[in-house]
């Protein structure tokens, strides 16, 4: 089902509606024993990621569009596992817009999650609005209550009241996403409740990456450099991102030390760049890390060209079918090698 | 400290040019301004960058005294001789313009702490020691300030941790020299006209408010009673579990001040540095141990022990809790983790005996 | 202000070897500056931050007594990457210190009691420098009646053979070595720490227990130690914690509100049972 009334606001309502149905339903049915989704955040421009046991909590599920944390998060290490008392795995349905279910899908394929224990709650994602756009554009202002109206996005303040165009103000992720709800193959019929799509392959022309691709490599470079170098270090970034769930980040590793943990621009670099090539086809575009980042950091250009040229060498996207194994995953005989040097 | 009043001053909002460049010369001058959308506390050159204009910076002011990345010291070395050479820099006068009241405490707090016990740290005291401080009152405190809930008499206007404090009263600063390095360097600028009754008792009406507008009040009083015996206490399982143990809430608190230490090597010259770094302890490395032992293992314990260290440790060390109420964590964490709930929740336990501790899962 | 994070440097003087593994070796170091080791007055139970500078700090007790002077010694274990690193150096090589640091064994408190020192595997340097204090002519007659347990897995694991011959010889202490396992070759005792405290038997009265060894190790002889009526008081244990400023400020070590590097790392068993915390 997709929800389309052109109205943002009647389609979060209609959707949180459904979600909380579907969610009452799987624990009444004894189907999941948990739930992962959004509350309603304590601070304006936010929303906080529940864990809901009971029926009776159901109705704290909300879906507006400030919920940007990537809630695959929550299911893979190093974080805590969701056991009982007998050490038996809980089953856990987990709200999921498009993103969030390609990244359960992809790590379903990488053995992180068992599609078994997971219920994926598809909800069809409208778009999460950039809090960090509009806090850095309005600067002094405290924002106090964020709404959406028809196409619009309405701030307001102690005495202020702003309204911003809906689509422009999204998260730069969301404006090029193809895959809104959880995408449907035959084999995950039995995890996904609620709305998906069917899809197993995207077009996608990159049209977002001309401007940073047209620019010589020196011209990049100060691109990039410029868009780290605020960075603190906080691996806020690494820590919202479900892909990296890795028990010992390479950073972090001392026997031996690969790389710097120092605030120098050329160990953040490094520190980004790396984490990037970690991310070749396993990155679902979901805007987690830069809507947690403190600093309002924007990666999307480093995650945009990582996957195109994934998308141009092996024709992947991720988190798209559990049938098909990821490039990096794998190695076949006819793999482009465009990169060895031949005997010319 | 405070020997002959002395009256207070008018600085025009467009004498600020005049007012950096008469101290820019003999101080290194830090005020906030505006990076790539966010508000942080940076070395001024050009007086043209200084915004005052804001509610908050992202980044807290510790920064200047206690950077992210710091020089221990430096080291040759000479086939199996080493020569180390210590800070040279510290002699140098610093000046921290338009600083928040509840950052300016944060000063305080530091200060406190790296002079404690016997071991002093040289380095940061050296230089708070060198620094001027040079407060802005809030007139429009945000909605997760709690700088009023705090134990040190905490105040949007307050004006005890600054050495000169301005009021921003529209079009121009009422100037208030507070201290005695506050007054030596007002004598020193007699440009400055002095203030008539009506802008104090203005200066004094926009604290008022301020403090009026304070929305978050918290009730610490009996927390630090309550969390010792609680130590073991489900609730910290809850409020730890949308955590996702990055270093957000300790990297941007204005008094968090661990560290990690590590030596840079610059082999191909035979020299290097030994150099202090943001640490925090929700890293699981922070404690572990080279045997693989974690005393403090899952973010259960990591989050407790963030509380416990701002709202207990330091109460039972310093006599004061380690918190301004600036309200950057709140504001900040990604998963809206949110200490003012996790202070409410403590607050309603009721304090149970030792025997009854409940071991969290 | 002296920068207590400059180290004072050192130059190895002689480096033995303590097991046959080779993987645990005593450094004998000596200060480059006279006058850095007339200020390093230390007592049995300190630690310092061992520097090899450019490859980092760790905090390592101090295996030489007070009582011996001209140098300290340091017994190191290769685990880690500034362990590895000095394993690697060689007699000449420069090494920093930073301290005294830390709290010590109480040896003015130990003072007209009896002293059972137990020890356990590698961790028994800072008592061997305690032991080598009591022992020393000027200090021996402020204390009773001295006696070493130290257990270790096997004979080619045990620590400073050639001290505990020397005491082994000696009227004024009682040791009692054991391994875990019999082996051919030896005719002591065989069996964990814990049982062979019982074996032993020590006195509560008038008495203080010093524990250090592995958490196993400590938990059961903690455990004999309690049926045989000792109290909490009378039981001194050295903690190990993640460190690196050594002295409370970089915020690591802490346990509740006490910081291992500056409250202990000595604490007796009543003052851990108060403490909340992560260990």
């Amino acid at each position: 089902m997709v929800i389309n009334m052109g109205n943002i606001q009647a389609e979060n309502e209609e959707i949180q509606k459904n979600m909380r149905e579907v969610a009452r339903n799987l624990l009444n049915d004894k189907k999941v024993d948990m739930i992962i989704g959004y509350a309603q955040g304590t601070v304006p421009l936010s929303s906080s990621p529940i864990f809901i046991r009971n029926v009776e909590e159901v109705d704290n599920l909300i879906w507006d569009n400030l919920c940007y944390v990537n809630l695959a998060r929550y299911v893979v290490p190093p974080l805590t596992e969701f056991v009982d008392n007998e050490k038996v795995n809980l089953k856990v349905g987990i709200v999921s817009r498009g993103c969030v279910a390609r990244s359960l899908i992809h790590l379903a394929k990488e053995k992180q999650v068992n599609t078994e224990n997971i219920k994926i709650i598809g909800i069809p994602c409208n778009g999460v609005v950039n809090r960090r756009r509009i806090e850095k554009e309005l600067g002094e202002k405290e924002v106090l209550e964020l709404s959406v109206s028809n196409d619009k996005v309405i701030v307001k303040g102690k005495d202020f009241e702003k309204e911003l165009p809906y689509q422009d103000y999204l998260n730069e992720l969301c404006k090029t996403c193809k895959v809104k709800s959880p995408p449907m193959s035959s084999s995950l019929s039995d995890v996904i409740v609620g709305d998906s799509l069917e899809v197993t392959s995207v077009e996608d022309d990159f049209a977002d990456l001309v401007n940073f691709e047209s620019q010589a490599p020196d011209e990049k470079w100060k691109v990039i450099k410029e868009l780290l170098s605020d960075c603190t270090r906080c691996y806020a970034c690494r820590q919202a991102c479900p892909m990296c769930y890795c028990n010992l980040c390479f950073v972090d590793q001392n026997k031996p030390i690969w790389f710097g943990k120092t605030s120098d621009i050329s160990d953040i670099i490094v520190f980004h760049l790396v984490r990037a090539m970690h991310m070749a086809g396993r990155c679902v575009g979901c805007g987690s890390c830069s809507s947690v980042c403190p600093m309002g950091i924007d990666l999307k250009i480093i995650n945009r060209k990582l996957e195109k040229i994934v998308k141009e060498r092996f024709d992947f996207t991720a988190g798209l079918d559990l049938e098909v194994m990821p490039p990096m995953m794998t190695q076949k005989m006819d793999d482009s090698e465009d990169f060895m040097l031949g005997e010319h | 400290m405070v020997s002959n009043k002395m009256k207070e001053r008018i600085l025009e909002k467009d004498q600020i040019k005049q007012f950096h460049e008469d101290l820019a010369r003999y101080y290194n001058f830090y005020a906030p301004t505006k990076v790539k959308g966010n508000f942080v506390f940076k070395k001024i050159t050009n007086p043209d960058d200084i915004d005052l204009n804001y509610l908050n910076s992202k980044t807290p002011p510790k920064e200047i005294l206690f950077p992210r990345m710091e020089t221990l010291f430096t080291y040759k070395m000479d086939g199996k001789e080493i020569e180390i050479e210590p800070r040279t820099d510290l002699e140098e006068k610093n000046i921290i313009f338009g600083i928040r009241p509840c950052d300016a405490y944060s000063f305080n707090l530091l200060e406190n702490f790296f002079n404690f016990g016997e071991f002093k740290d040289d380095i940061f005291l050296k230089k708070k020691e060198n620094t001027i401080i040079m407060g802005l009152g809030c007139n429009s405190p945000r909605s997760t300030c709690f700088c009023t809930s705090l134990d040190y008499n905490g105040h949007p206007h307050r004006k005890d941790d600054v050495d000169i404090f301005l009021t921003d009263l529209g079009e121009k600063y009422l100037v208030n020299p507070i201290s005695d390095k506050g007054k030596a360097i007002i004598d020193k600028l007699a440009w400055l006209s002095e203030a008539n009754e009506k802008e104090v008792q203005k200066a004094v009406e926009l604290s008022d408010e301020a403090e009026s507008q304070i929305s978050t009040e918290l009730d610490l009083e009996n927390t630090a009673d309550i969390l010792d015996p609680n130590f073991n206490h489900p609730l910290w399982g809850e409020v730890s579990e949308n955590c996702i143990g990055c270093g957000t809430c300790t990297f941007l608190c204005p008094t968090c001040t661990c560290f990690d230490v590590v030596d840079e090597v610059d082999q191909y010259n035979d020299k290097g540095k030994r150099v202090r770094l943001w640490d925090t302890c929700q890293f699981c490395q922070y404690s572990l141990e080279t045997s693989g032992h974690n005393p403090r293992n899952s973010k259960i314990e990591r989050c407790r022990n963030r509380v416990l260290h701002k709202f207990s440790y330091y109460p039972k060390n310093y006599n004061m809790i380690g918190c301004v109420g600036c309200g950057r964590c709140i504001q900040l964490c990604p998963v809206n983790n949110d200490l003012r709930e996790i202070i409410k929740k403590i607050n309603l336990i009721k304090n149970k005996s030792k025997k009854e501790e409940v071991t969290v899962a | 202000m002296l920068s207590p994070y400059i180290p004072m440097l050192t130059t190895i003087k002689s480096i033995v070897s303590e097991n046959e593994a080779n993987d645990i070796k005593t450094y004998e170091l000596v200060f480059k500056n006279k006058e850095d080791e007339e200020k390093f007055n230390y007592i049995p139970g300190q630690f310092g931050e061992v520097s090899l500078i450019g490859k980092g700090e760790c905090p390592i007790g101090i295996a030489s007594s007070p009582t011996e002077k001209g140098s300290i010694k340091f017994t190191i274990k290769k685990m880690g990457t500034v362990t590895s690193a000095i394993h690697n150096s060689e007699v000449g090589d420069t090494i920093g210190i930073r301290g005294p640091l830390g709290n010590g064994w109480p040896v003015e408190e130990l003072k007209g009691k009896n002293v059972i020192v137990i020890g356990g595997g590698f961790a028994f340097s800072t008592l061997r420098s305690l032991i080598y204090y009591m022992l020393h002519e000027d200090n021996r007659a402020d204390y009773k009646d001295i006696t070493v347990i130290y257990g270790n897995r096997d004979c080619s694991e045990i620590l400073y053979q050639e001290d505990l011959m020397e005491w082994e010889k000696r009227e004024d202490i009682d040791v009692a070595l054991t391994i875990d396992c019999a082996e051919e070759g030896w005719d002591g005792r065989v069996g964990f720490v814990a049982p062979i405290v019982e074996a032993v038997n020590p006195s509560p009265e008038n008495a203080v227990a010093i524990v250090c060894g592995p958490p196993i190790m400590i938990k059961t002889t903690e455990a004999v130690l309690d049926k045989l009526n000792f109290q909490p008081e009378q039981i001194l244990e050295s903690l190990e914690m993640r460190m690196k400023c050594g002295i409370g400020k970089c915020g690591r070590c802490n346990i509740g509100e006490k910081f291992v590097c500056v409250d202990g790392p000595v604490f007796s068993q009543a003052e851990l049972r108060e403490m909340h915390g992560d260990r």
